[in-house]
C-alpha cells in the first residue's frame, strides 16, 4: 500500500534519513519507534511530500508518487496527523472535521453550495467524531477544548479525509498514560483495512497496536519485524535503555 | 468563518434604512455623498472578502476598480458596445485580472503578498497612464450611465442612480455572503486559519485563492464601473495605490473580516472626509489619528469594537427572550 525505496535526506551535514526502505501491506499497522531526533518526523514529511528526499522514491498503492505535490498525494489517500497540533484554531471541532471531509467529497471548491451543510460531509463528520470520541465537543472551538481532546481532533481531521493510509506522528505525545491507553483502544477500533503508520515514543504502548515495528536510529532502519521479535531484541534494548531514555 | 448574528442583522437593517431614507429625501449634494459611500462600500466588500476572510491583504483593489472603470469606458464610449454588455465585459476583465493576480501571488504571504499586489496595481497604473488609448493624464470623459428606460428608470437622475447603486450594493452583499458560505468560502477560511493543513488534506490551495481573488476582482470591477458612471469621467488617478490604501483603511476602520464593519467604515470615512474637509484642508491628519486610535486600541475597527462589547450580550438577551416565550405559549395552548 505504502512503500519507500532507498529514501535518503540530509540537512546540510546532518544525515537525517539513511537509505530507508519500508513496505506496508494493505491494512497493516506499523509502529515506528526511535529516540528523539532519529528522523521519524522527517521521514513522514517525505512520505507526504512536505519535504523532497535527496534520493529514493515513495510509492502509494503501487504508483510512484515521489514527484507529486502534497495535495495530490493526499487526494490519492495519504493522510497525516502532526506531532505538534496543526488545527484550525479559531473554528469549532465540527468545522475542523468538516473542512477535511469537504475536501475528500469534492465540495471544498464549490461555489454554489455550502460544503459544511452537505449531508455527505455531515455523515463523515459524525462518523469520525464517533471514532475518535469527539461527539461531546462538536460545537466547541479548538481554543475551548483540552490538550488531550485536541490530540484526538488532530487525528480526527486526518481521518475525515477517509484515507487509505493514515500516518500519525506521536498521536499521544504530551497526554497522560491513561489517555494514551484509551487512544490506543480507539486506534484498534478503526476499520481493519485502513493502513496505519504510527510514530510512537513509548515502546510498551506501541505493542498495543502494532502488527509490525520499525525502529529508526540516526535516520537508519535498525529493526524491522514483529513486535515479539522486537521485545527480545538486544539491539533495541540498547537503544531503548541508552540514548532513548536520556533523549 | 462568516456568521450573521443579531447585532449584524440590526446594523445591516439600520444602514439599509438610513441609506434608503437618504436616497429618498436628500438633496443633490447629499445624494452625491450617498452614492460615493455606496460605491466605496462595494469596493471595500470586495477587499474584505480576500483580506478579512482569506488573509490576503491586497494593495491592488483600487487598481482593479480602476481597470473596471477604464474597461467600461473603452467598451462603451470607444467601441460603442451597449452599456449593459460593456458593464458585464468590464466585470469579466477585472475578474480575470483578479484571478491571475491571486494565482501568481498565492505562494506569497504577509508583507510579500502586499508588495506583489502593489506591484500589479502600479503596473496597471503606469500602463493606463502611458498608453494613448486611455487618454493619458487627461483621462476619458463622456462616459454614459446604464440606460434603464425600458423599465422606466432614468439613471441620469442622481436620486435614481443612488437607489440603483444601493440595490447593487445589496446584491453584492448577498453575493459576498453566498461566497463566504460556499464550499469555496469555507475552504478559504480553512486556508486562512491553517494553510499547511488544508494542503495536507488535499486542497489545491492556489486555486482556492485565485478563484476567490477573481470573484473579489469582479466586485471591485463593478465598483469601478459604477464610479465611472457616477462621475462620467475617469483619470489614471483612479488606479493609484492611494485608492487601494484608502480602501484598506476603510476596511480596518470598520472591522476586518466582518462584512458589516466595512460598510460602517465606508459611511464613516466618506462622511468624515466631507465634514472635515469643509472645516480644514488637513482632514487626512484627523482620519490618520482616528485610524491610529482604532489600531492601537486593538479593537477590530469600529464595528468590531461594538461587537466585542455588546455582541455577546445581545445574543444572550435574544436567546433568553425566545426561551421565556416558549413556555408561555405552551401555557396559553393548555
Ligand atoms: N528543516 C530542518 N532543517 C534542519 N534540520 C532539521 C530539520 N528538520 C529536522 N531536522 C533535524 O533532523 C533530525 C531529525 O529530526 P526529526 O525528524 O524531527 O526527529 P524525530 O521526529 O525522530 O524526533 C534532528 O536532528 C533535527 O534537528
Ligand atoms: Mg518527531
Amino acid at each position: 500500500m505504502l512503500e519507500t525505496r532507498n529514501l535518503d535526506k540530509s540537512f546540510g551535514a546532518v544525515h537525517v534519513t539513511r537509505n530507508v526502505s519500508l513496505k506496508l501491506e494493505r491494512g497493516e499497522r506499523r509502529v515506528i519507534l526511535g529516540p528523539n531526533g532519529a528522523g521519524k518526523t522527517t521521514l513522514f514529511n517525505q512520505l507526504v511530500g512536505e519535504l523532497t528526499p535527496d534520493s529514493g522514491s515513495v510509492h502509494l498503492a503501487g504508483e510512484d508518487v515521489t514527484a507529486l505535490p502534497v495535495a495530490k498525494r493526499a487526494r490519492r489517500g495519504l493522510s497525516r496527523s502532526y506531532q505538534k497540533n496543526t488545527l484550525f484554531d479559531g473554528l469549532t471541532v465540527e468545522e475542523n472535521l468538516g473542512l477535511a471531509a469537504a475536501v475528500h467529497t469534492g465540495h471544498a471548491t464549490q461555489l454554489w453550495s455550502d460544503s459544511l451543510a452537505k449531508s455527505e460531509v455531515r455523515e463523515i463528520v459524525a462518523e469520525v467524531a464517533e471514532q475518535v470520541n469527539l461527539m461531546p465537543f462538536l460545537h466547541a472551538k479548538v481554543s475551548e477544548i483540552s490538550y488531550g481532546v485536541r490530540r484526538q481532533l488532530e487525528v480526527g481531521v486526518a481521518l475525515a479525509t477517509r484515507p487509505l493510509v493514515l500516518l500519525m506522528d506521536e498521536p499521544t505525545s504530551g497526554v497522560g498514560p491513561e489517555m494514551s491507553k484509551g487512544f490506543h483502544d480507539l486506534l484498534n477500533n478503526l476499520p481493519r483495512d485502513l493502513t496505519m503508520l504510527i510514530i510512537e515514543h513509548d515502546m510498551d504502548l506501541a505493542f498495543d497496536v502494532a502488527d509490525t515495528i520499525t525502529v529508526l536510529n540516526y535516520g537508519e532502519v535498525v529493526f524491522d519485524g514483529l513486535p515479539e521479535e522486537a521485545r527480545g531484541s538486544t539491539l533495541l534494548k540498547e537503544i531503548y535503555l541508552g540514548s532513548w531514555e536520556n533523549a | 468563518m462568516f456568521r450573521h448574528n443579531t447585532l449584524r442583522y440590526a446594523v445591516l437593517i439600520f444602514l439599509a434604512g438610513a441609506a434608503l431614507f437618504q436616497a429618498l429625501t436628500a438633496g443633490y449634494f447629499g445624494l452625491e455623498i450617498l452614492t460615493e459611500i455606496l460605491v466605496l462600500a462595494i469596493l471595500v466588500l470586495a477587499l474584505d472578502i480576500v483580506a478579512g476572510f482569506g488573509g490576503m491583504v491586497s494593495l491592488c483593489h483600487g487598481a482593479l476598480a480602476g481597470v473596471g472603470a477604464y474597461a467600461y469606458a473603452l467598451l462603451s464610449a470607444k467601441a460603442g458596445i451597449a452599456p449593459p454588455v460593456a458593464m458585464a465585459g468590464a466585470v469579466a476583465v477585472t475578474g480575470a485580472a483578479g484571478w491571475i493576480i491571486g494565482a501568481v501571488c498565492s505562494r506569497s504571504h504577509g508583507i510579500y503578498f502586499i508588495m506583489a499586489t502593489l506591484a500589479f496595481g502600479q503596473m496597471a497604473y503606469s500602463y493606463v497612464f502611458e498608453a494613448p488609448v486611455f487618454g493619458g493624464d487627461d483621462g476619458l470623459g463622456g462616459i454614459e450611465r446604464l440606460d434603464l428606460s425600458l423599465i422606466g428608470l432614468d439613471l441620469n437622475d442622481s436620486r435614481t442612480f443612488a437607489l440603483f447603486c444601493l440595490a447593487l450594493l445589496g446584491a453584492v452583499y448577498g453575493a459576498a455572503v453566498l461566497i463566504l458560505r460556499s464550499g469555496l468560502g469555507r475552504s478559504l477560511s480553512g486556508v486562512m486559519h491553517n494553510e499547511q493543513r488544508m494542503r495536507a488534506l488535499g486542497l489545491t490551495v492556489w486555486r482556492v485563492k485565485a478563484d476567490v481573488f477573481g470573484l473579489s476582482g469582479m466586485i471591485a470591477g463593478l465598483a469601478g464601473v459604477l464610479a465611472a458612471q457616477h462621475v462620467m469621467f475617469i483619470s489614471p488617478g483612479l488606479l493609484g495605490w492611494t485608492v487601494s490604501g484608502e480602501a484598506l483603511v476603510v476596511v480596518i476602520l470598520g472591522g476586518l473580516g466582518t462584512l458589516v464593519g466595512p460598510l460602517v467604515g465606508a459611511a464613516a470615512f466618506v462622511v468624515l472626509k466631507h465634514e472635515l474637509s469643509a472645516v480644514t484642508t488637513y482632514w487626512h491628519l484627523v482620519v490618520g489619528v482616528i485610524l491610529i486610535a482604532v489600531v492601537i486600541s486593538r479593537a477590530n475597527g469600529i464595528f468590531g469594537w461594538v461587537e466585542a462589547r455588546w455582541g455577546a450580550r445581545i445574543e444572550r438577551r435574544v436567546a433568553d427572550a425566545t426561551r421565556k416565550q416558549q413556555p408561555g405559549e405552551v401555557a396559553r395552548d393548555a
